[in-house]
Formats: C-alpha cells, sequence, structure tokens
C-alpha cells in the first residue's frame, strides 16, 4: 500500500502517464455515459455503465486514491452492476417498452439544459481552478491510503458510519416489503400438488419443442412446425416479438418420401 | 406595561389603567361572541329560542355600553386601557392583548350595539320565514363581536383583528343566499376587494412596526412625529387603502352596491350603519398620523371628494332600491372621508355624521326591506309608487330619513353635513373652492336623488300590479310591529340625533380628536348655510316635479351623463382598462398564451389568477421526466444566478 | 503504520434520542419476525410511541440540563446538538407522535390505512381480497422510526457530508412509505417512484455541490466553510456553485418552486397518514437543515445567497398560491398550500438574524400541527371506496356533519393566516422577521400571496357551508382515538398558538441560536 501511494503520488504534477491515460479514458467515460442514455436496450445500457465506471475506477486510482479505486471496481462494477444485469434478464427485457418519446420538446429541452447545465458548471469550474495547484494528496495519504480513509469513518464520521446502516436495514425491510409475497397456508403448493397439476388432463406435460430455426429459416422467431404443418406455438419464446413470416417459412418442406 | 415607553412631550398621550366596572369591558365583546358561538354549534336544538338570544345579547351589550359610557364620563381624561393578557412578548414582536374605552371607541360601541340592537330586533321579523335563521343570527352577532373588537381594540392588531372578523362576518352574510348566482358572485367580490384593502392596512402595521417597534396607539401616536415625513406618508397611504378597502372608497368602491345581494338587515347593519364606517373610524383614530403629513390629508380629502361626486351621480340614476340606498351610502361615506381628511376639527364632524347616518340609513334600509317586504320582494321603484297610503308607517319613518340625509333642518343631516361643508370651504388656499363646491354640488344632487327614490316610491301614480292586472301578485301591506318598531325608533333617531349631537359631541370627543377650531370659510358662514339649502331645496324641486307624474318602467333613451351613470359611470371599464388588462397581460406574460377577456376589475383578476393557475396546471404534466425537467430548469437558474450574482460583484 | 488513532469522545447523553428511536426501529424490523400477526399492530404501535415518548424525554432533559457553545458539539464535531437543533428535535418529535397516531388509526377502515401486501398485484383477486380483509402492513412503524431518527440527525448534523447521509436515511424510508396505500395504489405507487426519482435527482445535485464546497474550503464541516469564507484566497465561484447545487437540493426538500413539482403528485397517492408526516415532519427537518447550511455555513456569503434564494420565495409563494386556485381535490390544494407555505418559511430564514430564525422554528411547529389535523379530518371523509377528496364531494358537509365542517373551517381560516389562529401569529412573526431584516420587498410579495391563496380556502368553506349536500355527498367517519387525539391535538394547537402564543414564542426565541 504504501508502495502505490509513493509511486502514484504526483504532487501538484500531472505526469505524463497520467495525463496519456486521461486522454484515453475521459472520452471513454462520456461515451460510455452518453451510450448508456442513448442505448435502447436496458442490457446494452447497463455495459455501457460499466464501461463508464470502469474508467471512473482508473481515474481514481491514478489520482492516488487507490482504495476508491478498487472499491469503485470490485463493489460497483464487479457487484452491483453484475447483479444489476442479473436481474434485468431474469426479468426479461419487456418489448411492449416504449421508447418514443411522447412530450413536445422533452427531448431538445432536456438536450439544451443539459448542455447548458455542463457548460456552466464547466466554466464554473474552469475559472475557479485556473492556474491552481492542487495540494493535500499527501497530507490525506502519509499514512496510507487505506488508514486514511480508516482513520475518518472511525474519528469524525464514526457516528454516520453506524447511521448508514439504518440506511441498508431500510432498503431490506423495503425490498421484503415491496417484493415478497406471503403466502397464506392454503395457498401454499406443495410438490405433489404441482407434481398432480402438472399431469392434469389438458396439460402438456413434457418438454416443450424447439423453434424452427435453420429448419425454414435462420431466426429464432420461427416457430416449429407440428406433424400436421402448423406451427407450433409452444416452440417460440412468449418475449419474442411476433413476426410475420415469409412465404418460404410457411411453405412445406417437401420430405424426402414426397 | 408600555407607559415607559413614551416620550415625555406636552401633549402625550396617556391612557389610564381601567378600573372598577370599566375592567369589565370586555364583556362587551365576549357576549355576543359566545352567543355566535353558541348559535353556530347548538345545531337544531336552538332553532326556536336562537334569535331571541342573539337580540339578548347585543341588547346586554348595549346597556353594559351605556353604564361604561356613563362611567367613563366622571373620568379625568375620559381614556381607560386594559390589558387582558400578552399576545405576541417576544423580542421586538411586543403585542398586547388589550383594549381602550376612550370617548371614541364609547360612540361606536353605542352606535353598533344601539344600532345593531334594533336591526337585530328587525331581523327577527324579516327573518321568520327563512330556514337558515339561527345561522344568520350567529353571522350577525359575530359581526357584532369583531366590530366591537375593532373599535375597542388599544393597538392596530387587535383593529385588524376585528378588521377581519367583520370582513368573514360580512362575506358570509352576503353571500348568505347562496342560491342566488348573484349573491354569491358579490360575495365573493365584496372579500376580493376587501382582501386588496386589507392588504395595505398589513403593510401598514409591518411599516409601523419596522419603525416604531409597536402598534400600541399610545406609542404610535406619541413616535410618529419623530418620523420622517415620507415614511408617515407611506403607512398613511397604506392605512388608507385598507379604509377605502372597507369603506367603499374610490377606487375600491364596486363592492359595496354589490354587496345588497344580502338580507336588508344585513345592508342596514353592516353595508350602511357599522362596517362600512371602520374606514372612517380607522383615519379618525389615527388622526395623528393623517396630522402629521398634510399630502396624506389631500390624498384623503381627494378620496372623499371623487367618492362623494361619484356616489352622488351613479345614485340617480339607479333604479334598484337598494342600490340607490347603497350609492348613496358610498357617497355619505364620502363626506365623512372628506371631513376627516381635512382634520382640525372636522374629524369631530365626520364622526357627527357617521353617528347621524348610522341612524337614517339604518332607517332607510329598513324601510326599504320593509317595502320589498310587503311588494313580494320587488325592489324596483319604477315599479312601486303611491305606497303611502298602504304602509304609512314606512313612510312616515322613511320621510324621516330622506329629510334628514338630504339636510332639512332641524333634522340630524343638517346638522352634520352643512359643518362639513363649511369645514371644507375653509381649508386654506384654492382647494377650499375645489372641494368646498364639490361638497355643495354634493348636497344638491343628494337631495335629487333621494327626493326621486322617495317620490317614485311612495306617492305618484301606481305602477305596480296585482295578480288580476299582470304577472307579478303584490298587495302591498305594513310590515308586522316587530319592524315597524325598530323603524320609528330610528326615525326618532333621525330627526333628533344631530341636533343632540352637534355640540355635545364634539366636545365629548376632544380627548382624542383634539379641540375645535375655528372656521373661516371663504364665503361667510351664512351666507353658505342659504346656498346649501337652496341648492337642496332646488334638487329635491326639481325631483319632484320631473317624477311626480311617475316614470317610465324600461330605461329610455337618455344623454351622455345618464348613460355614464347608469353604467356605474364607466367606473367597472375604468377598472378593465387599469386593473384587468394588466393582469391579462401578466398572464399572458406568465404562461405565452392568449387569455379571454372577462368583466370587472374583481373577475378580472380572479380570472387572470385562475387563468394563470389553469395554464401553470398544464406544466404539471404527471410524467416524472417531465417534472425532472422543470427541476434542471431551475437548477441551470439557480446556479446561473448564483454566478451571475457573483460575476456582478466581482465586477 | 506505527501511530494510533483514538476513538473521538461521544456524547451519549445529547445522542440518545436517536440511539432511541434508530434502536427502537431495529427491534421493530425484530417484531416483524417474531411476534405473531394478530398482535404485531399493538406492539408495534406502542413501542414505536414509547421510543419517541423516550426520546422527547430525552431531548427536554438535555435542554433542562442547559446548552453552551463547549457541549454543543460532539463526535469530533460532526454532530452539533445546539439550542436550535435540540428544539427542532423537540418538534420533529412531537409532531411525530401526533402523526404517528394517524398512522396507528385501523378502526375507520379494516386493517388501516396501509395495504396489507404491496407484492400483489394491484387489481387483482388476491388484491380485492386483501383490501377488504386483511389488516395493514406493520412495517410502517420501523420505517417511521427510521425516518424521524434521520430527521433528529438532519437537523443537528454540523457537516455536510453527515447531512447527506442523514438526507438518504430519511428519504428512503418515506419513499417506501409513500408506496404503500391501501386505496388507490396504483396513485400510491406511482407516487412513490416518482418521489424516488426525484429524489435521487435532487440527492444527486446535493452531494455535487459537498464536493464543489470541499474544492473551495477543503473541508465540509461547516466551521470550517465559515472560517474559509473570509480567509481563503480561492475565486469564490466554487463556493457559490456548491451553494447552489446545496441549495437545490434542499429546496427540493422543502417543496420551494421551482422543485416542487412533485409534491402534488406525492401528497395525493401517498397514504393521507403518511402526507400528513411528510407534510409536518419533513418540511421541519428539512427547512432546519436549510437553516444551519445559511446560518452556519454560508452566513458570511449572504450578499449572495439572498437576492437568489429572495426570488426563489416570492416564486415559491406565488405559485403555490395561484396553483392552489384551480385544484378540484382537497390533497393537491393542501399540497400547493404547503408550497406556499415554503415561500413564507423561506421568508423567515432570509429575515436573517435569531428573530429570522425563531420565526422559522414558531412557523414549522404552528404549520405542522394545523396541517397533521386538516389531514386528519381529511382521513374522515369517506365513502365506499375511501377518502372522498375531490372538492366536489365536499360539497354540502356543512349541513351533513356540522361539527367536523366547523373544524375544518377553522383549519382552513388558520391556513388563511385569520387571526386568533396560530396561521396568523406565524405569518406575522415570519413576515415581522422579513421586515426587521431589512427584506420589506419579500413581504409586499407574501402579503399578495397570502390574498390569492384566501380564495381557495374560501371556496372549500363556501362550498361545505353554502351549497345543498348531494347524493354523493359521504358521510364523515366517527374517528377512532387515536385520530380523535391527533385531530384534537391539533386543532387545540392551533386555536392555542393564535390565542396565547406567547409561550411558544419564548421557546423559539430563546433557540434560536445555532452553535458553531
Amino acid at each position: 500500500m504504501t508502495l502505490a501511494t509513493e509511486v502514484l503520488a504526483a504532487a501538484g504534477q500531472v505526469g505524463t502517464g497520467e495525463k496519456v491515460v486521461f486522454f484515453i479514458l475521459a472520452p471513454l467515460a462520456v461515451v460510455g455515459a452518453l451510450g448508456m442514455v442513448i442505448a435502447r436496450n436496458a442490457v446494452h445500457s447497463a455495459l455501457w455503465l460499466v464501461l463508464t465506471m470502469l474508467s471512473l475506477g482508473v481515474f481514481y486510482i491514478v489520482q492516488t486514491g487507490p482504495f476508491i479505486g478498487m472499491v469503485q471496481i470490485i463493489v460497483y462494477t464487479g457487484a452491483i452492476m453484475m447483479l444489476f444485469l442479473f436481474v434485468l434478464m431474469l426479468v426479461g427485457r419487456d418489448a411492449s417498452d416504449s421508447v418514443i418519446e411522447t412530450l413536445r420538446g422533452q427531448k431538445v429541452a432536456a438536450i439544451i439544459l443539459g448542455v447548458g447545465l455542463a457548460g456552466l458548471l464547466g466554466f464554473g469550474v474552469y475559472e475557479a481552478t485556473r492556474g491552481i495547484v492542487p495540494v493535500g494528496l499527501e497530507g490525506a495519504n502519509a499514512a496510507g491510503n487505506v488508514q486514511g480513509i480508516a482513520k475518518l469513518l472511525f474519528t469524525k464520521y464514526v457516528w454516520v458510519f453506524e447511521v448508514t446502516s439504518a440506511l441498508l436495514i431500510t432498503a431490506a425491510v423495503g425490498a421484503m416489503l415491496l417484493a415478497h409475497r406471503e403466502r397464506a397456508a392454503g395457498e401454499r403448493v406443495g410438490q405433489v400438488a404441482m407434481m398432480k397439476d402438472r399431469f392434469r388432463p389438458g396439460n402438456y406435460p413434457g418438454p416443450k419443442p424447439g423453434p424452427g430455426v435453420f429448419a425454414n429459416s435462420t431466426s429464432v422467431a420461427t416457430p416449429a412446425k407440428l406433424p400436421d404443418g402448423t406451427p407450433a406455438e409452444r416452440s417460440i419464446s412468449p418475449i419474442l416479438p411476433t413476426r410475420e413470416l415469409t412465404a418460404a417459412e410457411i411453405a412445406n418442406k417437401p420430405t424426402e418420401g414426397k | 406595561m408600555v407607559a415607559t415607553l413614551i416620550n415625555e412631550q406636552a401633549e402625550a398621550v396617556v391612557y389610564a389603567p381601567a378600573t372598577g366596572l370599566l375592567s369589565y369591558m370586555w364583556l362587551l365583546i365576549a357576549i355576543p361572541a359566545v352567543s355566535a358561538l353558541i348559535l353556530l354549534l347548538a345545531g337544531k336544538a336552538a332553532n326556536r329560542w336562537g334569535h331571541w338570544l342573539g337580540v339578548a345579547s347585543v341588547l346586554a351589550s348595549f346597556v353594559l355600553g351605556l353604564t361604561l359610557f356613563f362611567q367613563l364620563r366622571n373620568l379625568e381624561n375620559r381614556s381607560v386601557v386594559e390589558n387582558l393578557y400578552s399576545f405576541i412578548p417576544v423580542g421586538n414582536l411586543r403585542v398586547d392583548f388589550g383594549l381602550l374605552f376612550d370617548p371614541l371607541a364609547a360612540c361606536f360601541v353605542l352606535l353598533i350595539t344601539g344600532v345593531g340592537f334594533l336591526i337585530h330586533l328587525y331581523a327577527t321579523g324579516y327573518m321568520a320565514h327563512d330556514e337558515g335563521r339561527r345561522r344568520f343570527f350567529g353571522y350577525f352577532n359575530l359581526f357584532i363581536a369583531a366590530m366591537l373588537l375593532l373599535v375597542l381594540g388599544n393597538n392596530y392588531v387587535m383593529l385588524y383583528f376585528g378588521w377581519e372578523g367583520v370582513g368573514l362576518a360580512s362575506y358570509l352574510l352576503i353571500s348568505f343566499w347562496y342560491g342566488r348566482p348573484a349573491a354569491a358572485t358579490a360575495g365573493k367580490k365584496a372579500f376580493l376587494m376587501n382582501r386588496v384593502g386589507d392588504a395595505g392596512l398589513v403593510l401598514g402595521i409591518f411599516l409601523m412596526f419596522a419603525w416604531l417597534g409597536s402598534t400600541n396607539y399610545e406609542v404610535v401616536f406619541n413616535n410618529i412625529g419623530t418620523l420622517g415625513s415620507t415614511t408617515v406618508l407611506l403607512i398613511g397611504l397604506a392605512l388608507l387603502a385598507g379604509a377605502c378597502g372597507k369603506s367603499g372608497q374610490f377606487p375600491l368602491q364596486a363592492w359595496l352596491p354589490d354587496a345588497m345581494e344580502g338580507p336588508t338587515p344585513v345592508s342596514a347593519l353592516i353595508h350602511a350603519a357599522t362596517m362600512v364606517t371602520a374606514g372612517v373610524y380607522l383615519i379618525a383614530r389615527s388622526n395623528p398620523i393623517f396630522s402629521e403629513n398634510t399630502t396624506l390629508q389631500t390624498v384623503v380629502v381627494s378620496v372623499g371628494a371623487i367618492t362623494l361626486l361619484l356616489g352622488c351621480i351613479i345614485g340617480t340614476a339607479k333604479d334598484d332600491i337598494k342600490r340607490v340606498l347603497a350609492w348613496s351610502t358610498v357617497s355619505q361615506i364620502g363626506y365623512m372621508f372628506l371631513g376627516v381628511g381635512l382634520g382640525g376639527g372636522a374629524y369631530a364632524l365626520a364622526i357627527i355624521h357617521l353617528l347621524a347616518h348610522g341612524f337614517f340609513k339604518a332607517n332607510m334600509f329598513l324601510g326599504a326591506g320593509s317595502v320589498m317586504h310587503g311588494m313580494n320582494d320587488q325592489v324596483d321603484i319604477r315599479r312601486f309608487g303611491g305606497l303611502y297610503k298602504y304602509m304609512r308607517i314606512t313612510w312616515l319613518t322613511f320621510m324621516m330619513g330622506w329629510l334628514a340625509i338630504i339636510g332639512i333642518p332641524p333634522l340630524s343631516g343638517f346638522f352634520t353635513k352643512e359643518p362639513i361643508i363649511v369645514a371644507a370651504f375653509s381649508r386654506p388656499g384654492w382647494t377650499g373652492w375645489l372641494f368646498g363646491l364639490a361638497a355643495l354640488l354634493g348636497a344638491g344632487l343628494t337631495a335629487f336623488y333621494m327626493t326621486r327614490l322617495f317620490i317614485l316610491t311612495f306617492h305618484g301614480p301606481k305602477r305596480w300590479t296585482t295578480a288580476k292586472e299582470g304577472l307579478v301578485d303584490q298587495h302591498p301591506h305594513e310590515s308586522p310591529a316587530v319592524m315597524t318598531i325598530p323603524l320609528i325608533l330610528l326615525a326618532l333617531g333621525s330627526i333628533v340625533a344631530g341636533g343632540l349631537m352637534v355640540t355635545s359631541v364634539p366636545q365629548w370627543l376632544e380627548p382624542v380628536l383634539g379641540p375645535e377650531t375655528a372656521e373661516h370659510p371663504k364665503i361667510a358662514h351664512g351666507a353658505l348655510t342659504a346656498l346649501s339649502l337652496v341648492l337642496t331645496v332646488a334638487g329635491a324641486g326639481l325631483a319632484y316635479a320631473l317624477f311626480r307624474k311617475g316614470t317610465a318602467l324600461t330605461p329610455q333613451p337618455a344623454g351622455v351623463l345618464v348613460t355614464a351613470a347608469r353604467n356605474n359611470l364607466y367606473t367597472d371599464a375604468f377598472n378593465e382598462a387599469v386593473f384587468e388588462k394588466p393582469g391579462n397581460w401578466l398572464t399572458r406574460l406568465l404562461v405565452f398564451v392568449d387569455n379571454k377577456g372577462v368583466d370587472g376589475l374583481v373577475n378580472g383578476l380572479a380570472a387572470a389568477v385562475g387563468g394563470g393557475s389553469g395554464r401553470l396546471r398544464r406544466l404539471q404534466t404527471g410524467f416524472v421526466r417531465s417534472y425532472a425537467l422543470s427541476m434542471l430548469v431551475g437548477g441551470v437558474l439557480v446556479l446561473g444566478a448564483f454566478l451571475a450574482v457573483q460575476l456582478g460583484w466581482m465586477g | 503504520m506505527g501511530d494510533t488513532i483514538s476513538f473521538p469522545h461521544l456524547d451519549y447523553a445529547a445522542l440518545w434520542p436517536m440511539l432511541i428511536l434508530f434502536g427502537a426501529a431495529c427491534v421493530g424490523v425484530l417484531v416483524e419476525a417474531f411476534v405473531p400477526k394478530a398482535w404485531r399492530n399493538t406492539v408495534q404501535l406502542v413501542l414505536s410511541l414509547l421510543a419517541m415518548g423516550a426520546a422527547l424525554v430525552m431531548v427536554i432533559k438535555r435542554a433542562a440540563a442547559g446548552v453552551t457553545a463547549a457541549n454543543a458539539h460532539t463526535a469530533s464535531d460532526a454532530i452539533s446538538i445546539d439550542k436550535a437543533g435540540l428544539f427542532l428535535q423537540g418538534a420533529l418529535l412531537v409532531l411525530g407522535i401526533v402523526s404517528l397516531l394517524l398512522i396507528g388509526e385501523r378502526t375507520l377502515e379494516t386493517g388501516g390505512p396501509f395495504v396489507a401486501q404491496a407484492a400483489i398485484t394491484v387489481g387483482s383477486e388476491a388484491d380485492r381480497r386483501q383490501a377488504a380483509r386483511e389488516s395493514g402492513a406493520t412495517e410502517v412503524y420501523p420505517l417511521a422510526l427510521f425516518a424521524l431518527a434521520g430527521m433528529l440527525l438532519f437537523v443537528t448534523a454540523n457537516d455536510l457530508l453527515v447531512m447527506f447521509v442523514a438526507l438518504e436515511v430519511f428519504s428512503l424510508p418515506l419513499y417506501l412509505l409513500c408506496a404503500l396505500a391501501r386505496r388507490k395504489r396504483l396513485l400510491s405507487q406511482e407516487a412513490a417512484v416518482k418521489y424516488f426519482l426525484l429524489g435521487a435527482f435532487a440527492s444527486a445535485f446535493f452531494l455535487f455541490g459537498v464536493a464543489m464546497v470541499y474544492g473551495f474550503a477543503n473541508a465540509v464541516d461547516f466551521n470550517s466553510i465559515h472560517a474559509n469564507i473570509s480567509t481563503s484566497d480561492k475565486p469564490f465561484a466554487l463556493l457559490l456553485i456548491g451553494l447552489a447545487m446545496l441549495a437545490i437540493g434542499l429546496l427540493f426538500k422543502v417543496a420551494a418552486v421551482p422543485f416542487h413539482v412533485w409534491t402534488p403528485d406525492v401528497y395525493q397517492g401517498a397514504p393521507t397518514p403518511v402526507t400528513a408526516f411528510m407534510a409536518a415532519c419533513t418540511k421541519a427537518a428539512a427547512f432546519g437543515g436549510l437553516a444551519r447550511v445559511l446560518y452556519v455555513g454560508f452566513d458570511r456569503s449572504n450578499w449572495n445567497f439572498t437576492p437568489v434564494l429572495g426570488v426563489i420565495a416570492v416564486l415559491t409563494m406565488l405559485v403555490g398560491a395561484v396553483l392552489a386556485v384551480t385544484q378540484t381535490d382537497l390533497k393537491r390544494l393542501l399540497a400547493y398550500s404547503s408550497v406556499a407555505n415554503a415561500g413564507y418559511l423561506l421568508v423567515g430564514v432570509l429575515g436573517g438574524g435569531a428573530a429570522g430564525l425563531s420565526s422559522m422554528l414558531f412557523y414549522l411547529v404552528a404549520y405542522g400541527f394545523a396541517i397533521i389535523a386538516a389531514f386528519a379530518l381529511l382521513t374522515l371523509v369517506r365513502d365506499a371506496d375511501g377518502e372522498a377528496t375531490h372538492l366536489s364531494r365536499w360539497a354540502g358537509l356543512g349541513r351533513r356533519s356540522p361539527f367536523f365542517a366547523s373544524v375544518f373551517t377553522f383549519l382552513l381560516l388558520a391556513f388563511a393566516g385569520l387571526p386568533l389562529t396560530s396561521g396568523f401569529t406565524a405569518k406575522f412573526a415570519v413576515f415581522g422577521a422579513a421586515i426587521g431584516g431589512g427584506q420589506t420587498w419579500l413581504v409586499l410579495f407574501g402579503v399578495l400571496s397570502s390574498i390569492i391563496l384566501a380564495f381557495p380556502y374560501l371556496r372549500v368553506i363556501v362550498m361545505m357551508w353554502l351549497s345543498e349536500p348531494g347524493d354523493t355527498t359521504p358521510s364523515v367517519s366517527i374517528p377512532g382515538a387515536l385520530t380523535s387525539a391527533a385531530l384534537m391535538v391539533g386543532v387545540l394547537v392551533t386555536l392555542l398558538l393564535g390565542v396565547a402564543p406567547s409561550s411558544l414564542l419564548d421557546l423559539a426565541n430563546n433557540a434560536a441560536s445555532f452553535v458553531r
């Protein structure tokens, strides 16, 4: 850890390496942020965000904050975003979500205001920091980066640090409250009942057929065909958009016997 | 107490603490207040006896007021205060819940409870068949309590409490017959115009706080001389705005005639005798402030003169009996404003005119109510005529009111209006001529339109119909005794009050309003009296000649002046141009959208607010992203503003 | 790495109120797990009330012991339990107790105002069943305790980071509580999501502001910021950007224009007891925090923020009042009135000095009680579909139940600032303070806005008293003991503070000092 701080503490000066890193990663971070907003697919958005977060993590490390950089990569990018992706994939992308803006002028206004805010902030910060030499990194990292954070957490911010646990408890209780459904004794379904239900008349107990991909077309959205030539509805996933089949796909394929 | 704050001046206002029976003066307010509470909360159980409780409570207050009045006469400085408790006692905000009983307050207490009692009594008959009678008496008692608080408070905050209270009661009473759309609209109009005035009063109070650190009459009056003249002018103008709103003075006069939509006893009590004179009370009470600044006095006098002429001219063209009386009220209060604006000895003149007016105007309003009662709620004077045969008492009492208001000696109006005209002529410089002539002209016009009203109603050919002759079935008849007795008493008051009060009351009021001053009118006193009498008789004679034979039942084509008068002298149009249009432009500016035209000041501003509200409401789309957008707008603006302030300061 | 860190001194006597609330909230979560369902509501209610009561006792004890500059700070100066902080904590606890009574009401409808299981799909068969029969979720009690504890921390935070954490601690439970209405559940969930998203947006501004202020002052505690404003040679731009962004975050919580947009939707959608809780307590906490930021941290740059915040105050008063005019739903009407009231409070804050602070403190208490009572009354007027909040439904209520209509009329008159109600005294105090602080222009707009605002209130009064009851006029339910108590306390305090406000004014005046 001391090694890291020594290597990275470049008091007041911006080294060449840092510059190179910055000019490669900064555009990527911005592109990632823009991509997250623009992408239509939630999974893509999440992945763009990962790009931004990773870039930021590297920035932190370069700016002699190895702890926060690592936390950014491991916890945010590695754990939270991946969890988020899992959830997205489990829930499934809802194709009916409209991405068309119905409010007139909303997008234009949002873009103008966003750029305006960025401009104001950029101008202000530029004005304020022009010609100012950054100081204090050595002081903060004097006893080591992690030690410095630990000292703050266990002295000045110890009370607040404890209070954040309330936040976690609230979040857990809230998740339970909003998502957990308690089932009454009568509602609970056992294994036997489930099996009976599966084999009740009218239900289809076997595995579902695969789609008709490669048989008639190259799309997974093409249903397989039953022996009588009708499309098998069960063979395609319900979340896929239904598409109109081409004549070639509808046509019955001649078998060799004919 | 605040006595320590008083500057040691020769003329310092000092009030003695109340002792003995006088320390029970809070009962004056408490009795009607408790009665109002009982009436409003008791529910149906009180329906049978509720109205008698209302009458009894006001009578009790009157008796107590009379007793206290006699107590007060024996005191040396004739002013007592009683601090009930400290209301806001902290730091620079010091307000006591205190009462002040002095000659001015005593006059008003007697007027409010005395006339109030008679009108209450009358209302028991007038409202006998109304299912909301108990509620009506509850509001009525509430009004009495609030009005007493207004005149009895020993600081401006107490006055404001009463001020708001009477406003609320008046609003409730005007829209008492809420089933009529006109009543509801009139109620709203009254409320809003009063709020405009109230805002002025509140600002005046805050300004006193800011500059004098107190609103106690004692402190304010003793220290007003230490303030600069602009400061005094500002405080005075703010108070004047409040007074104009409450008293229906130019430019806030429009609500008062509309307020006649309420039951007639309400018109008599609130919009003729008591509440509308609160503005006069406010200015008379604040006489040290108004006397401090001559510009301020000129403004008050101008408001009075304009209003008195405005009221007269419009009054000549109105055909609704209550509206004519309402405009005449506006005009008579104009006289009072003229009086309080002239300052010096004229303060007391305004007060005696106010007291006399309380009698004869209440008398005439109740008379009008009695006519309407007998005529199936007809209000159009063109459809009366020859009623003296059917309602003798009403006719006679109304005649007394009529003779009093136009100023025929020896009835009360003569003794009280005449000195105001003289005082106006006594004003130094050319303005003395201006205001004097205005007052004189007003006297002639008053005689004209009041005579017109009287002749058209009680004399001339009959122009009403019975079931056989027309659509409306009318059987004129005299009202029951419970209504006529108050009429008779008030008529007696109209006859003698002026003569009795003309010297005694100014003396009585001397501790508050200062001594009488010798008048030096531009024209000799005797000549002036003769002139005004001639004008009065001429006006009355002209009216008699014109309307002796009755009048057409529909409006006739008329000259410019009459048409203008029928249209309230285009004041509504003026209001539209001055208040409504900018209101609309403001709305447009706010929401970039056009707004439809609406009529009248109140409707205009209300619609501007409503329209602006409706349009602003559209920004509330319900979409969270548009909310976020508006927050972003705010964010950019706040950030920009901070940076702008920064750059502006740093060059 | 040989240096040791010494643990900071924690003044437990000062922290007891928060400790009790956090502890009780944790116990409440355990109660959910271990206490049989039939008992939970009673246990939770008693536990919460006891905790709040105990916390209040601790606050009073602390206040009675005396607060000096020496003992106000604790936890390495991160917390500042000074006089104003104690007053705010006490006010929050009292208002919290009263609104908890509403939250605990279970007699007005089966199972109380909260949904039994929020996870059940809205409108499904199971949802109808639970709406009719099952008793409401009892997790609301620990959530309310967490929120209240967060507020107690928020008003005593002496450091921007502490403030941020406290902001989140009290916001998150509120977002959740908003989503738990028993009736009109979609509206309630929508409200919660909106509140959450916009709240997160505002928090982001706040946090960004903290970073900017750190850039200027090299510190985030108020003392250093205060010291740096006069000594630092850095340009002020960073400080001002920071202050602007902090202000945005805080103004969102107090519902000032243009950051008020969430208010009507959330007030309308949230379960009414929660709305009452938010209207009274969140407002108090947010203004406490805002005042501390402005008075303790940034008072030396007040020439910078006063004009900007003054304009915001004017906008808030006017827009709130104007928009209230056309509202047809009572909850939305009260929401806009609360926006306008935020403007009046801002006027008091900008009045500056001890007078400004004490007027704000007084106003918060007066308004809190009145608004809780108003919402308590709203919960009573109901029909088969729950509360009937549409204005047209209140037509003729004065005939049907004169008593409750009178009470509501009284409360509306109090909001309109009529004399002899707390509304008058409170407005008088803030306007007086502003005039004393030389901000007469704010008072001009304040008076103007209160004229406009009187109109919608009066419309409701006219509606109740001067119209005939229709077939759809709902009945007024007989309140249970808890709601009655809350209503009675609210109305009595409103009356008392209008007639004899001196004791509370004294208290607020004595408390009107922050310790730097």
